[in-house]
């Protein structure tokens, strides 16, 4: 059953190969000119010293240079990628079978159904999750100054590092399989797979994330005649308060007593492994719920 | 026909009142049914009769909805595996997978069925002059139908179930085809089960027949019974039905007189016959014929006569 689930999907194995290569080559290449520029602006002694609020010019250079890899148009391309990865492996996998009648053939050999189907999501599952770790250590590593100045919390970085890229790319894989069982052709359930795959995704993004664990409160204090240095959001660095990483999620309603200034609310850096935590478990649960309806209805119907 | 299951003598294939439904339509009803292990059976209906369905179930694609079935004593309680390797499978237009070569498909054959006989198919290829390099794809349809054949026979079932073989192929490859099913069979102890409207093609290889219509079984036996409990009768056209000994399958009326295939046993025939009637051996292909043009309602009133001794609800013949 190994070699029969190897040959059948080699060719998806070299095509996540051939993207694995194409990311290395704009990583490696990226991410050493990122470096060199990195030591080069002396950002390494500056943020040692402080937050970056010494050293605004600098960093400034640093980010105008490399942002545009952080614009919008790239993390909406890097955004479906996972998705389009998982429905295409897993779309195929049982769609097909239907769709050629080779499910007469691959099911009436010496081998049951259920070890049919456990012992191809049990590789093409660990496959995926290698192809997911090795994605995410190349974004990770070729990032890695860029992250020095604006934290782990962007979205664009969030979405691409620690545990919920490879959990974005499984949820998809389930539901891919799940619809092809359901769907019986391998087009509609990759189309059927991917539209809940993004909804769920986008909503977990902008109306679950910020809310994993309550905020935290920061108190602004402005200078009695000076303005006050404020903005939500990330792109500021640092952020309102002040530590590289921190999510402002807007300002708070609590009003300062006999003071002028502004509350905050944000979710601080350091919990980012525990947001990845917790964002990843939900996208595994879903594809734990997705391949266990396939295994239980492909045990009990019959065709 | 009784056989018992102990010493190892179990029927190739019993069935006990086997249905299947899907939603509210039964595929198929109140089969019943045991071929002896050795037999080449026919299985003959029109499209849609259950064939399919029937076999499907023997292999342990479908399960039943109600009623019995066991393949060499394997009910279908029994664990898949052990069912699955009683039977080798040719389904219906040769699934295979079209980017695999041959030698990919047997490299599948073998993993997937512990006795495979890589020396059988080996050989086979061989002889049939097809290379192994060869993808799926650039075979012929006659080819991919003998990689199939090959891919059953070499799994190594005492029971080999083909749907339908030959009905894609071109006239030449359908001689060849079933040509290598009679050398396979041949010999071997193989039990073989052919589902086709073909009907030709079976009388030559099938010592067993069964006929199956709108999801009931019409007649079942070994082949040459059957021919002998029917006769066809030459009567002058106005002798009604219920003047006619045994039971009327089929009748076809001309000028003066009628030809009717009746269900009667030769001994019980001369008791009745009458001057100017003319009684005639049945051939393979006009008894299945017979019974293929029979109503499917009729058949129902039959079985509910038969079945009004037997518990459960009448039957009621439905198409798939």
């Amino acid at each position: 059953m190994i070699w029969v689930s190897w040959r059948q999907h080699r060719s998806q194995a070299v095509a996540c190969l051939g993207v694995l290569a194409a990311l290395a080559v704009y990583a490696i290449l990226l991410g050493t000119s990122m470096r060199t520029a990195f030591g080069q602006d002396g950002l390494i002694t500056c943020l040692a010293r402080s937050q970056g609020t010494g050293c605004r010019a600098p960093i400034h250079a640093f980010t105008d240079r490399f942002g545009s890899e952080v614009n919008v148009a790239f993390w909406s391309v890097l955004l479906i990628l996972p998705g389009l990865i998982g429905v295409l492996v897993g779309g195929p996998l049982i769609a097909r079978e239907l769709e050629y009648g080779t499910w007469r053939l691959a099911w009436s050999q010496t081998v049951s159904r259920a070890r049919w189907l456990t012992v191809k999501l049990g590789l093409v599952t660990g496959g995926l999750v290698v192809f997911g770790a090795a994605m995410t250590a190349l974004i990770t590593w070729y990032r890695a100054p860029m992250d020095r100045l604006t934290g782990h919390f962007l979205p664009n970085v969030y979405d691409f590092e620690g545990l919920v890229l490879t959990a974005y790319i499984l949820c998809a894989f389930g539901f891919a399989v799940l619809a092809g069982l359901l769907l019986r052709r391998t087009i509609p359930a990759m189309v059927a797979a991917f539209i809940p795959w993004l909804a769920i995704r986008l909503v977990v993004e902008f109306v679950l994330r910020p809310h994993f664990q309550a905020p935290l409160t920061f108190n602004q204090v402005c200078p009695q005649n000076g303005s006050c240095f404020g903005g939500e959001g990330l792109g500021i660095i640092p952020p309102v308060t002040g530590h590289i990483g921190d999510w402002v999620l807007g300002s708070g309603s609590g009003q300062l007593a006999n003071q002028s200034g502004n509350t905050y609310l944000y979710q601080p850096a350091d919990r980012f492994w525990t947001f990845q935590f917790i964002e990843a478990g939900l996208f595994v649960l879903l594809t734990a719920a997705a391949l266990g309806a396939t295994i239980w209805l492909l045990h009990r119907r019959a065709a | 026909m009784t056989q018992n299951d102990a010493g190892g003598s179990a029927p190739a294939l019993r069935t006990d009142r086997l249905g299947r439904r899907y939603g509210h339509v039964w595929g198929l009803r109140d089969c019943t049914l045991e071929v002896p292990a050795g037999a080449v059976v026919g299985l003959v209906g029109p499209n849609g009769a259950g064939k399919t369905t029937l076999l499907e179930m023997i292999i342990g694609l479908l399960q039943p909805t109600e009623g019995q079935l066991s393949v060499f004593g394997e009910t279908s309680q029994a664990p898949m595996a052990a069912r699955l390797a009683r039977v080798g499978y040719v389904a219906q237009d040769h699934p295979l997978y079209r980017d695999f070569s041959v030698a990919d498909m047997f490299h599948l054959g073998r993993a997937m069925n512990p006795s495979w006989d890589q020396q059988l198919a080996l050989a086979r290829m061989d002889a049939l002059g097809i290379p192994l390099k060869r993808k799926v794809k650039s075979l012929s349809g006659g080819q991919r139908a003998q990689v199939s054949l090959t891919m059953a026979l070499a799994k190594r079932a005492p029971l080999l179930v083909l749907d339908e073989p030959v009905s894609s192929l071109d006239p030449v490859a359908r001689l060849e085809f079933m040509g290598e099913v009679m050398a396979a069979a041949a010999g071997t102890g193989l039990t073989v089960l052919i589902a086709s409207h073909v009907v030709s093609e079976l009388e030559r290889l099938c010592d067993w027949l069964i006929v199956l219509t709108g999801g009931h079984v019409q007649l079942a036996g070994p082949a040459d019974d059957l021919t002998d409990a029917h006769q066809l009768l030459t009567v002058p056209r106005a002798t009604p039905d219920a003047e006619l000994p045994g039971l009327v399958i089929h009748r076809t009326d001309s000028d003066r007189h009628s030809t009717v295939l009746v269900r009667a046993d030769p001994a019980g025939l001369a008791a009745q016959e009458r001057p100017g009637w003319q009684a005639d051996p049945v051939g393979f292909e006009q008894l299945v014929m017979a019974y293929l043009q029979r109503p499917s309602k009729a058949a129902a009133r039959d079985d509910t006569a038969q079945a009004a001794a037997r518990p459960g609800p009448a039957t009621k013949a439905v198409t798939r």
